[in-house]
């Protein structure tokens, strides 16, 4: 458990700087102050990908004490080069400033900090809040409504979440429920261009937070449980002009498969795989959305993302691979064209979206250093992918798994356990991981310092029955009756440090509710997330001993940041304010007496009414 | 007083020489026919229609020999001269030897003729569950109230396609059906062909059978499953293998696209309107599977599961009002104006 | 003879009783097959706030036909998921959609309330189902959503499918939002 000390910090840097990318370099090489850096070197050769400068936007991935996009940086580790807050020192961090965002949802984003002002966009009505950093108390600099149609809220599968915004070349951008993008000025808050990309009456929404790479802005759909067909998008960021379209099902001219497509297994490389591995024309409906994560590696120029279930959920439905569901693509972010695709969860059956972050790290294997991406998969298992061919490199389980027995590394297959398998008119019970899976959409954070991936998870189990789904656009089509039980242990969640080298746990923290909040780490050694009970925590990155924490006013779901203020102090914050698909008897007020309400999750989760109340509020915490 | 005539007048029918033309007329009609086990087309039916001559003629003639030996005994006891003695009906012992003999052999004969019929079943139950040849093809059957989902499967799942009430198969090949229920328990009989198993909700149950002679042959629900069970039918369309294989061609497509305005006018009404809150038309936005899937409509032979012929007044009659040529079922009335209607009929009768 | 007599009048009581009882049942049993025809349309007679300008009016309520009517109750339910009701609502629980089966009633629990929200919708999110069912069957609807909030008659609670939920249906249990008693969480290191 104990880790290899490097004793001297500079001599790491010159040992290693060559190697070194982003993240350890920035620790390293910033060299302002020295609480900035890591107390202990990090493990050798184990670096996230290098970031780059990109264009005019501001998107130099050295540490400059801001955060412009939810996952800090392209590599998506979540790890800041900010060590002011130390492991020492946390447990007298206090809060600085609060900010009420006024909406009562789940409150999944992360603030944004660019140019001394915080961007915060909340759950439907999809406000946007500007606060200036350089005035005590942050006060509002303006505030942006795009007004979205409140139909939408009923076509948001698991409560009317955003999971925040992006910013690039002077503009914040981000995705209403409504299916708009829409940029706004950073200084004056006024919109810069407004596209409406998605249509309700489709089943579609818009959740998630978009990506910039260089001038394109990029997104996709969510509502796999609205029988929607799944696409990623490119908006032009200057104009808001779509640049190009990737669908996830259908032939392959409409997912943008062409000659440059490689995908490592044979049995992906078969043209029209969107289209012919649906019965009839049911791709059309086939769900596969795009509402998680994105990553981009600027050397290799491909961005990363996966995407969600197949629908609907019933899977006698849709016999044959359902492709291109719960798979991983690498695409060129200007034409869009697919590199490579790798399915992992082939004809999901239990609603194990593949949209989890992709991290990009260059880690040793087998004695060579190896460019991959790692992901803590829905379906249980922690992916080690080789990013430039899609190969899989490892896949281990980081929980309690009976719906497979493990990935089959000669054919990339998972071996699933059909016994596990929903059928018609018939109850399966104790299936593990549940519909959300092993881990759902709460990021995970890498630190550099420390070689760990801190994995905010949780452990819940299910029985289902799957019945006949009708499909009525824009109503819901999923075909499952489900409901979910706390896991093995009674405990519902869990935080991991995970070793991607070693592929070994290396300690795990019990929380009673799922965590559903992300990770952040921090060069200080401090790792933080949040639990469902309002508790704010800060971990030991290398013990995972709790170091600090504090109660908030509602359960946590967001993701926490940490920034450099303009007097020079670190600040972390995080959104309060319980909700999501785990939070819904609560934002939603369910009556936990139906235990197949909200999908089956309510019946997991009907303490958490006494724990939290609903909530939307934005905590800032400093040192004295 | 009304009744009691009536009473008479049905007595007076029931006497009437009418009774037996009616009867011969009847069983006449059960001999041969498209829904009639006596008119065997399949290995199957034909196993059980086989054993069931078997049974009725061996067991015809032990009735007309037991029926002749008891009317001899009756005969015989009144005509027989009485025996001499006390005890006139005493039997000799050469009396006794015969009737020992004679109940022996008609013991023996009886225990033959019984075994022999567990035999002849026992080896056509495992003809009936021998599936009569290779590369079945594969069907699912799910029963509705009143209405028979059917689905085509392919290996390559790309291939498969659903249809309802009309299940086509070539001649001579065998046919897998697995069978399931969405409701209550129903019963798939196709007496030409196979005899009967039941769809029972949650469960899976498999029959098969094979068409050796073409032609269209009417099946049935037979388990009781509601108001409408009696019209819960279904048509079997045995054809040559290569009109069969075209037949899957057309039906594996998208339904065909309106090719006038009137069409694209009725296309209009089926998807803003009640239609597609139940019914699938594969390439349209309706996909639900409440209501039988429409895809191919106009390329069935009836309408209503086998209620009534396809044609376009009874589809209009159908859309209107259901509920008077099928009262209780789910499908409800539709008031639709009359360009409305003719548009949508214009529509539904180019799904070929 | 006496005892006789007895024995005959105590059998007449029992049959009446009978008799009287299967009675009681008749609305509740009744089914209708000649329903009206047309597409689904807006309920008259709905108000959406309890405040009314003017001197106090009495509220004509508009019936619900098939009130305390099972089989309409039963083919309801049916409807309810066929019409992927259940997508947002679940079983009763909500989940997309509120709950119906506590005693909050954003848009108001009587029939012709119920009704109006199925036929035209509301503004967060309820679709407008407006010319997609016929009345009846939105009537049927009502009724099982009224029967699923405790709302409909005793004699006409429906059953929920209870192999997947191993707990007393929902109307058998008291009404209100309940309020669970909280397990303080633990973090523990392994």
């Amino acid at each position: 458990m104990a880790r290899r000390r490097l004793a001297v910090r500079s001599s790491v840097c010159r040992s290693y700087l060559p190697l070194l990318a982003l993240g350890a370099a920035l620790a390293c090489s910033k060299q302002k102050a020295p609480d900035e850096v890591a107390q202990q070197g990090p493990s050798p050769a184990m670096t996230p990908m290098a970031g780059r400068s990109n264009g005019g936007a501001i998107a130099n991935e050295a540490e400059d004490g801001q955060w412009v996009r939810p996952a800090k940086n392209y590599a998506s580790t979540r790890f800041s080069g900010l060590g002011q807050i130390t492991a020492d020192n946390v447990k007298n961090l206090g809060v600085a400033w609060t900010f009420s965002l006024g909406v009562l949802r789940g409150q999944e984003a992360a603030p944004l900090v660019v140019n001394n002002t915080m961007y915060v966009v909340t759950p439907f009505p999809n406000i946007l809040y500007a606060l200036d950093l350089t005035k005590p108390g942050a006060p509002m600099k303006w505030e942006y409504k795009p007004g979205p149609i409140a139909a939408a809220q009923g076509v948001a599968c698991c409560d009317v979440v955003n999971r925040g915004a992006s910013y690039a070349d002077g503009k914040i951008v981000y995705n209403t429920l409504d299916d708009q993008t829409v940029a706004v000025d950073a200084n004056t808050g006024k919109e810069v261009w407004k596209t409406k990309v998605g249509e309700i009456n489709l089943g579609e929404s818009l959740t998630m937070a978009p990506l910039i790479v260089k001038d394109k802005v990029i997104i996709g759909n969510s509502g796999g449980e609205f029988g929607i067909r799944g696409w990623l998008t490119a908006l032009d960021l200057g104009s808001g002009k779509i640049a190009w379209r990737a669908y996830h099902t259908g032939p392959d001219s409409a997912v943008l498969i062409g000659s440059r497509f490689k995908p490592f297994y044979a049995a992906d490389r078969k043209p029209n795989l969107g289209e012919n591995t649906w019965p009839g024309d049911t791709w059309k409906i086939g769900g596969a959305g795009a509402w998680g994560w994105i990553s981009y590696d600027p050397d290799l120029n491909l961005i990363y993302y996966g995407t969600a279930n197949p629908g609907p959920w019933n899977p006698e439905q849709r016999p044959g691979d359902n492709k291109w569901s719960s798979t991983i693509f690498a695409r060129d972010p200007d034409t869009g064209e697919a590199i490579w695709a790798y399915q992992l969860t082939p004809h999901d059956v239990h609603d194990y979206d593949g949209i989890n972050e992709n991290i990009l790290l260059d880690l040793p294997f087998n004695g060579r250093t190896r460019k991959v991406l790692i992901r803590p998969e829905r379906n249980g298992y922690i992916y080690v992918i080789d990013r430039t061919s899609g190969e899989v490199i490892a896949a281990d389980p980081y929980g309690y798994v009976n719906t497979s027995t493990g990935v089959d590394l000669k054919t990339g297959r998972l071996k699933v356990a059909e016994e596990k398998d929903p059928k018609m008119g018939k109850v399966v019970r104790n299936i593990c991981p549940a519909a959300p899976g092993e881990k759902d959409w709460q990021p995970s954070a890498f630190s550099p310092v420390t070689g760990l991936l801190y994995i905010p998870h949780q452990n819940l189990c299910m029985d289902v029955e799957s019945v006949e789904a009708n499909y009525i656009a824009g109503t819901p089509f999923v075909g499952m009756n489900v409901k979910m039980s706390p896991g093995p242990g009674g405990n519902r969640g869990f935080f991991d440090a995970w070793d991607p080298v070693a592929r070994k746990l290396v300690w795990r923290l019990t929380e009673n509710f799922p965590v559903w909040s992300g990770a952040l780490a921090t060069a200080g050694n401090v790792v933080f997330y949040g639990t469902m009970d309002g508790w704010f925590k800060a971990v030991d990155a290398r013990s995972g001993k709790e170091l600090w924490k504090f109660k908030t006013g509602s359960g946590i779901i967001g993701q926490p940041m940490t920034y450099r203020g303009p007097d020079g102090k670190q600040y972390v914050a995080i959104l309060s304010g319980v909700g999501g698909w785990s939070g819904a008897i609560v934002a939603g007020g369910i009556d936990p007496r139906d235990s197949s309400a909200a999908l089956g999750f309510v019946n997991a989760m009907t303490d958490l009414p006494g724990a939290s109340t609903k909530g939307g509020t934005l905590y800032v915490f400093a040192l004295p | 007083m009304i009744a009691a005539r009536s009473r008479v007048r049905l007595g007076s029918w029931w006497l009437s020489p009418h009774l037996l033309t009616m009867t011969v007329a009847m069983a006449s009609t059960a001999c041969s026919g498209f829904q009639s086990v006596l008119d065997p087309k399949g290995p199957r039916a034909e196993a059980v229609s086989k054993l069931h001559w078997t049974l009725l003629s061996i067991a015809t003639v032990v009735y007309v020999i037991v029926i002749a030996v008891l009317l001899y005994a009756l005969w015989y006891a009144s005509h027989r001269p009485l025996p001499a003695g006390d005890h006139p009906y005493r039997e000799t012992p050469d009396q006794a030897d015969t009737m020992k003999r004679g109940v022996i052999i008609a013991v023996a004969v009886t225990v033959i003729v019984l075994i022999s019929f567990v035999f002849a079943s026992v080896s056509t139950g495992s003809t009936l569950g021998r599936l009569g040849g290779t590369k079945p093809l594969r069907i699912d059957v799910v029963g509705h109230q009143w209405w028979w989902g059917v689905t085509y499967n392919d290996p390559d799942p790309h291939n498969q396609f659903e249809t309802a009430n009309e299940i086509h198969v070539p001649v001579g090949r065998p046919v897998l059906i697995k069978m399931t229920s969405q409701d209550v328990i129903h019963s798939f009989w196709a007496p030409n062909l196979s005899g009967k198993k039941d769809l029972i909700p949650g469960h899976q149950t498999i029959t098969w059978f094979r068409a050796d002679t073409a032609g269209v042959y009417r099946g049935q629900c037979a388990e009781f499953c509601g108001h409408e069970h009696a019209k819960m039918a279904f048509f079997i369309v045995a054809e040559p293998t290569l009109k069969f294989e075209s037949w899957v061609q057309q039906q594996r497509g998208e339904a065909q696209k309106p090719t006038d305005s009137l069409q694209a006018a009725g296309e209009r009404v089926f998807l803003n309107g009640p239609c597609a809150m139940c019914h699938t038309i594969s390439g349209t936005g309706a996909g639900s599977k409440f209501g039988p899937n429409l895809t191919h409509l106009a390329s069935r032979l009836t309408i209503a599961a086998g209620t009534l012929p396809n044609t376009t007044g009874n589809l209009a009659g159908w859309i209107l009002d259901p509920q008077s040529i099928k009262p209780g079922v789910k499908m409800p009335p539709n008031r639709i104006d009359p360009q409305s209607l003719q548009a949508l009929l214009a529509y539904l009768e180019n799904l070929k | 003879m006496n005892a006789d007599r007895r024995t005959r009048i105590k059998l007449v009581g029992v049959a009446s009783l009978l008799a009287l009882s299967s009675l009681v049942a008749c609305k509740r049993e009744q089914r209708r097959f000649r329903e009206s025809p047309p597409a689904a349309t807006s309920a008259n007679n709905v108000s959406m706030s309890e405040l009314q300008p003017g001197p106090a009016v009495t509220n004509v309520q508009l019936r619900d036909p098939y009130e305390d009517n099972a089989y309409a109750v039963a083919q309801g339910k049916q409807l309810f998921d066929q019409m992927n009701c259940s997508g947002c609502h679940s079983h009763g629980g909500g989940g997309i959609g509120p709950p119906l089966t506590d005693d909050e009633w954003i848009y108001g629990s009587d029939p012709q309330n119920i009704f109006s929200t199925i036929v035209e919708g509301r503004p967060n999110g309820m679709p407008s189902f407006r010319g997609k069912l016929a009345n009846y069957q939105v009537w049927q609807l009502v009724s099982y959503v009224r029967a699923l909030g405790g709302l409909q008659g005793k004699a006409v609670r429906t059953t929920r499918d209870d192999h997947m939920m191993y707990k007393e249906s929902e109307q058998a249990r008291d009404k209100g939002h309940p309020t669970p008693t909280f397990v303080p969480p633990t973090s523990v290191k392994q």
